[in-house]
């Protein structure tokens, strides 16, 4: 499919909630000794994160900025016609964290609620996916929550967020432009490899061994193959972004906000130099939120742009990349929407 | 894209790996017995060649070379 438009589909607001709890990344974590710390957050660019409390799921901050945007928007329970979950951090492997929200969240039985399995690409995705029933006429009004629970102490990257974001049928609504992508044969670049039917979890699974760091590694943990990300990241970014402007028909110059995913600086910063994009165009929350997986366009917007994007009519790039491989980017304008300041949970 | 001297390759390289603590670097230096070459000094590399040089280079295409002229080979 690729490149693709969707019409009749109104961005009507946007919430995002991240924990309390900061870690930063100059004290909290490793490597032991401070300027090296001060060297991979330089490079990183990521100084401090957000980490759930033990018993947060990434369906509680998804569900406190739900509540919120429901009311700011005055929209009632029963006018929810779709909960579109994308996550990597469900409730429980089975079943759909979007059904258990469901529930919680009082909406209708008639609600068409389910899981997406996607990570730090998933937003233009999701934003199809749920623009595309509602483009049918089958939904009028639909929920898309994107977010994961994936920070941990001691990995400098990952950062936890639950967002949620509404759209709905409005026959007047500008068109929005897609280009989405997919590429298995990278899959192991980005790999939690234990815990599924090709390698089941196993009693040798729980038991840790020391990296040439001296840190503690479990065998189930999260895989990254950072040399493999920056590559894919900053070969596929560019010309995929310049593809759908070009698909679109508008000029870097129309653009008012250039979103990316939020991996590291040193791929940010390629794909913007990469691209000749003015730094005041492409807002960025690396420093305070670090990578929030799928949640990353969202939390930016809220965290960068919630007061501009309120008033007047803004044309965004947003530009999703990562785990699968997967990579993809959505053109659209946002007019009247709201946009409440961001929440912590 | 006109290419740069030894000279001009190794100053870019001390920039691209940020390393905390001042380094002699000459053509001749094996990149693995540099203290601080490490996974985050890597990406650097590779985002100094796609930069500044226009050339893409892989993870492996850095595994595959021993001392800094080696690298330099790799902007052919």
């Amino acid at each position: 499919m690729g490149l693709s438009t969707l019409h009749n589909v109104r961005f009507a607001g946007m919430t995002s909630c991240v924990p309390k709890r900061v870690v930063s990344n100059l004290e909290d974590c490793p490597p032991n000794i401070r300027s090296e710390r001060q060297r991979l957050v330089r490079n990183i660019g990521i100084q401090q994160r957000r980490l759930c409390a033990s018993w947060q799921c990434f369906s509680d901050l998804a569900l406190d900025a739900t509540e919120k945007l429901l009311d700011e928007l005055q929209w009632s329970r029963e006018e929810v016609d779709a909960l579109i979950v994308v996550t990597q951090s469900p409730d429980y492997p089975i079943p759909s964290t979007a059904i258990i929200l469901q529930d919680r969240l009082g909406l209708s039985h008639s609600t068409i609620a389910f899981d997406v399995n996607l990570g730090c690409s998933g937003y233009p995705f999701g934003l199809h996916l749920l623009g595309s029933m509602i483009a049918s006429g089958a939904v009028k009004k639909g929920l898309l929550l994107v977010g994961d629970r994936s920070a941990s102490e001691k990995d400098p990257l990952f950062s936890d967020a639950g967002t949620a974001t509404a759209l709905e049928f409005d026959a007047a609504a500008p068109p929005m432009y897609f280009d989405l992508n997919s590429d298995g044969s990278g899959h192991k670049a980005i790999i939690k490899p234990v815990g599924g039917h090709r390698e089941p979890y196993a009693f040798h699974h729980s038991i840790p061994t020391r990296d040439e760091h001296g840190e503690l590694q479990w065998p189930d943990r999260l895989l990254l193959d950072g040399p493999a990300v920056l590559s894919f990241s900053t070969q596929k970014i560019p010309p995929a972004v310049e593809r759908t402007l070009q698909y679109a028909g508008v000029s870097k110059d129309d653009v008012d906000y250039f979103v990316f995913h939020q991996a590291n600086r040193m791929i940010n910063e390629t794909i913007r130099k990469k691209l000749a994009l003015p730094p005041e165009k492409v807002p960025s929350t690396l420093a305070d939120y670090g990578n929030t997986s799928g949640a990353t366009l969202p939390v930016t917007m809220s965290a960068r742009l919630n007061e501009t994007l309120e008033s007047g009519t803004h044309k965004l790039l947003l530009s999703g990349f990562g785990i699968g491989l997967s990579w993809g980017t959505c053109i659209l304008d946002i007019s009247g929407a709201r946009f409440p300041a961001m929440m912590e949970s | 894209m006109p290419s740069p001297s030894i000279e001009q390759f190794i100053e870019s390289f001390l920039t691209a790996v940020d390393f905390q603590d001042p380094v002699e670097v000459t053509p001749d230096t094996e990149l693995r017995a540099l203290p601080e070459w490490d996974s985050l000094a890597a990406l650097g590399i590779i985002v100094m060649f796609d930069v500044e040089y226009g050339k893409t280079i892989v993870g492996d295409d850095l595994k595959n070379c021993n001392t800094v002229t080696d690298l330099y080979k790799l902007l052919g």
